[in-house]
């Protein structure tokens, strides 16, 4: 507890130093990734101290009439890990891709944001009451909204922001509810599962269903995603992997905090998180599929993993309750490897997105191509990345799943509803991690690989050393875990210890024999590879290699022009999925014209949620305004006629 | 050491088997044919030559045979040859196979993507499309197998302690898997009706124009790939085909074993003699149909526990 706190008030300084040494750009840059470092860095050992210590430590200290409480217990520290492991790479990589001269006091200001958004988010998972919680998710909101705004001239990242805003406090209003609701029947703002458990099932379910609008949103969970993918564009690159990465995690923590405290294993709970889990992957995929621009693309895919991780805690919460707590550790284990799992690839991706729009200046994907070669590192990185994220081994994505699919396997025993439950999801994650690799396939192939499409994209260079540390270490990290998943599943099952349904039991005959049947099919792999690589090379031994262009099919005039697009990579993918994506084709061709003229094509994909909230909330609201607008006319007398009659209303009504 | 001899007699066999269909072709149009051992020969003579490398790739494209082989040929190593226990099996080895083809086939299409060339980033995006319909009904079979013996691994479903056999109720239900499964075959292998491997116009194909640039020995390493995961296919429709109540020595199994895979790749032969390939969009409808049959077969299972 003790290095968590002094990790916190690390971190805390992190972000306050550099407002001392404005002028000293260098130097503000240092100090700020040093602190920062050393916080994280205590951070780990402070969770590392928690998990030997066993027992639930805590601390509270008076705050008004409130009393505030900390406490670390299993799940904040698996929650807490992915943030201490990524933000230190993160700001690595910051000193090199934030402006440097004419921005000094913008980026000091994003230090002081970033550092803040951290520490609230520690907060968040350490929070043991509603008073501490609240605040700290406030702040987080708050911080994480003024880094989106880092490019404040542009419209669009204003627009995006006031999107990510609003979307955030109306999260936090539904969050505040919950927890009144929970405080007007217990009585305490404390987050103990006595009181709670006592409430009737309808009240929980209630309180659950309110807060899960609330984290929900936060978790760009679908239909409450609109947010991300106009934030993260937006935002700069190593914050949106710290947004994508780890902020919308909390949402999935207070979801799965909420759960656990209401304590009622029914079925109901499941029956909604599956289905928004099954909805939010498949769609968030296929969306990503349809998307364009690099940084849109992976806030889809941020949906899509939000979705996987809901379908292993949907899978837990069937376990539990269907009394399978086999079933259910395995679900939640792998949902919460799964957090970490993407924590580390999504934050490699966002920040080659970032490398590439920093080389570049282009998000388009139909204007790059040929990277590969143009930025060795980058592109290493981004493949192990993509192989990760598309859930294949022998990378660490491939683990989570496994565990995910092995939970949904062991609910194959259930009957009914239950059943067809289970069943479609194993059937959604499959389709996922088809989806996922034809999305990332198209991503590396389209960026990285051929020929490039634009000038830009062929004058390209390699990103600077220290955004190439970062990256190189999260894609060893994330193969790390790949290769040696047995302390990781570990961990992912030690952070079940203290939920009260899963405390009790012990699991390591099943768990290390899968860690290792795992490590040794990585392994396995890894030796057949490398052996097939030695008698490629021996075979090519003394043979005649050329170069040459590539085999036109008879064609000779080839230029970078007629290579294979992203639109139409996905567009038969796209097209199957039809009725829920909407595809806007506007072509303007030859028609009725005999000879040739120029001719034009483009294609745009709506989010239907999108077009849904506009018909079905904002429009009506906007509507009632404009009805209202006669109240607001500019007449002071009136105004002050209105204040009066306040006055009274209230004097009489109390 | 039975698992043993059996999968050395299956990667000597592997390369011999394609040549049943390529005759069976030829026994319908009336040819002569190829000789059976086509597939060596063209192996040895790939495996002679050098190669030639467009400009445009990176060692990505390099990546695409070594990947794609490799993979295919783990898979075997798990596979009950024969129903003799694999050499290497463990719960749930099967996702970790499925999900490995899904590595090959990543870096297959990525190895298409670096060659800049649009028939071949025609064939990968089929390629991705076509494939992630396949997996589905893949899972299928997963789900159902789980639900019938209670194993989530190749050694499980045919050679563990309730081993899947045609008999009885399950026949039933074996019977929709083994249409399925073949459908998926056809489609995952590049055969007609999904893919023609024989055309020679590259905008009707999916596998072949994604390896157009591919030559010498990195070819050689891809048709050896194709060939396993062929041979994996081809094998589980086998395995699932043995007839009830049989209890067989290891030399008889391997013998009957061999002879239900050569009725299956002559099944391959006489489907591509008789059908044409569909229209690319007709594809997506025949994947679902695949689907649909396993579907009913796990919705069938589902009414006997209900009863």
């Amino acid at each position: 507890m003790n290095f968590l706190l002094f990790g916190l008030f690390s971190i805390l300084l992190s972000g306050l130093a550099p407002l001392l040494l404005v002028r000293r750009t260098h130097l503000a840059k240092g100090v700020h990734s040093a602190l920062l470092a050393v916080g994280c860095a205590l951070g780990l050992c402070g969770l590392y101290a928690a998990s030997q210590a066993g027992a639930n430590t805590s601390l509270s200290f008076a705050w008004l009439t409130f009393s505030l409480s900390l406490s670390v217990d299993s799940l904040a520290t698996l929650f807490l890990m992915p943030l201490f492991i990524v933000s230190p790479l993160l700001v690595l990589y910051s000193y090199q891709y934030l402006g440097t001269s004419q921005h000094t006091v913008r980026t000091v200001a994003s230090y002081l944001f970033f550092s803040l958004l951290l520490a609230a988010m520690v907060l968040v998972s350490m929070a043991a009451d509603m008073i501490t919680f609240v605040v700290a998710w406030e702040i987080m909101s708050l911080a994480s909204f003024l880094l989106v705004l880092y490019d404040w001239e542009h419209l669009q990242t204003r627009k995006a922001a006031h999107l990510y805003l609003l979307f955030t406090q109306s999260g936090a209003f539904c969050i505040f509810i919950a927890f009144a609701l929970l405080f007007a029947a217990t009585g305490s703002f404390s987050f103990s599962t006595e009181a709670i458990s006592a409430l009737p099932h309808s009240l929980k379910l209630t309180i659950f269903l309110v807060a899960l609008l609330g984290f929900g949103s936060k978790a760009g969970a679908m239909p409450l995603h609109i947010w991300l993918p106009h934030a993260h564009p937006a935002a700069p690159s190593h914050v949106s992997a710290l947004m994508s990465g780890v902020m919308i995690k909390l949402g999935v923590y207070g979801m799965l905090r909420i759960y656990f405290l209401l304590d009622d294993p029914a079925f109901i709970f499941a029956w909604i998180i599956l289905p928004l889990g099954m909805l939010s992957g498949v769609l968030g995929v296929v969306y990503a599929l349809a998307k364009h621009d690099i940084k849109r693309l992976l806030a889809y895919h941020s949906i899509e993993n939000i979705g996987i991780i809901l379908m292993g805690c949907g899978l837990g919460m069937l376990g539990l309750a269907a009394g399978d707590r086999v079933m259910a550790a395995f679900g939640f284990a792998g949902g919460l490897l799964h957090v970490l799992n993407h924590a580390l690839f999504k934050s490699l991706l966002f920040l080659g997105a970032g490398a590439i729009q920093h080389s570049t200046g282009i998000r388009k994907l139909d204007t790059l191509g040929g990277l590969m070669r143009r930025m060795p590192v980058t592109g290493r990185s981004f493949l192990t990345g993509s192989v990760a994220i598309s859930g294949l081994p022998p990378l660490n994505g491939f683990i989570s799943e496994f565990l995910i699919y092995y939970a949904g396997f062991l609910g194959l025993r259930l009957t009914g509803f239950n059943l067809v439950l289970v069943i479609a999801t194993i059937i959604s994650l499959a389709m996922i991690g088809g989806l996922a690799s034809a999305c990332f396939t198209k991503m590396v192939g389209i960026v990285f690989l051929g020929e490039p499409r634009s000038k830009e994209a062929a004058l390209a260079t390699e990103a600077k050393p220290a955004m190439r540390v970062a990256m190189i270490l999260l894609a060893c990290i994330c193969l790390l875990i790949g290769l040696f998943p047995a302390p990781f599943i570990g961990a992912a099952f030690a952070g079940l210890r203290d939920l009260a349904p899963l405390s009790s039991l012990m699991l390591s005959d099943i768990v290390s024999t899968i860690s290792r049947n795992l490590t040794m099919a990585a392994w396995l792999f890894l030796a057949l590879l490398l052996g097939l690589t030695g008698l490629r090379r021996w075979l090519y031994q003394g043979k005649p290699i050329q170069r040459g262009s590539t085999w036109g099919c008879g064609f000779t005039q080839a230029n970078s022009r007629i290579q294979y697009t992203a639109s139409s990579y996905a567009m038969d993918i796209v097209d199957f999925f039809r009725p829920l994506v909407r595809v806007r084709t506007v072509y303007k061709g030859l028609a009725g014209n005999p000879l040739p003229s120029p001719a034009e094509y483009s294609s745009k994909t709506d989010d239907l949620a999108e077009i849904g909230l506009q018909h079905l909330l904002s429009q009506p609201v906007l509507w009632c305004a404009a009805k209202l607008r006669w109240i607001q006319h500019g007449r002071i007398q009136s105004y002050i006629a209105y204040i009066v009659l306040a006055i009274i209303v209230v004097l009489l009504a109390a | 050491m039975q698992s043993v001899l059996s999968l050395i007699l299956a990667f000597l066999l592997i390369p011999l088997l394609p040549g049943i269909i390529l005759k069976t072709k030829a026994l319908f149009t009336g040819k002569k044919g190829p000789p059976l051992l086509i597939k060596y020969y063209t192996l040895i003579k790939l495996l002679r030559k050098g190669s030639v490398y467009s400009t445009s790739t990176t060692f990505v494209f390099a990546l695409g045979p070594l990947i794609s082989c490799t993979t295919a040929a783990m898979a075997l190593l798990f596979f009950p040859i024969a129903w003799v226990k694999p050499v290497l099996s463990f719960q749930g080895d099967i996702i970790v196979l499925l999900y490995l083809f899904g590595l090959g086939r990543f870096f297959t299409i990525a190895a298409a993507l670096d060659t800049a060339s649009p028939f071949e980033g025609m064939g990968a995006a089929r390629e991705a499309f076509f494939s992630t319909l396949s997996e589905i009904t893949l899972f299928g079979v997963l789900i159902l197998f789980f639900r019938m013996n209670g194993s989530l691994s190749l050694g499980g479903y045919f050679a563990g302690p309730a081993p899947l056999s045609f008999a009885g109720t399950e026949a039933a239900l074996l019977v929709l898997v083994v249409v399925g499964l073949f459908m998926v075959l056809l489609a995952e292998n590049s055969r007609v009706p999904v893919d023609d491997p024989t055309t020679h116009l590259e905008l009707t194909m999916i596998h072949e124009a994604m390896i157009l640039d591919h030559s010498g020995p990195d070819l050689a390493l891809i048709e050896l790939g194709a060939y396993c995961k062929l041979f994996f296919y081809a094998a589980f429709v086998a395995c699932l085909l043995k007839p009830p109540h049989l209890n067989l020595g290891f030399v008889s199994a391997t013998l009957l074993f061999y002879g239900l895979i050569f009725l299956v790749y002559a099944a391959i032969g006489i489907t591509e003699s008789v059908t044409a390939r569909l229209k690319m969009p007709k594809v997506a409808k025949y994947l679902l149909t695949s689907f649909a049959l396993v579907f009913f077969a796990i919705i069938l299972t589902s009414m006997e526990l209900i009863q």
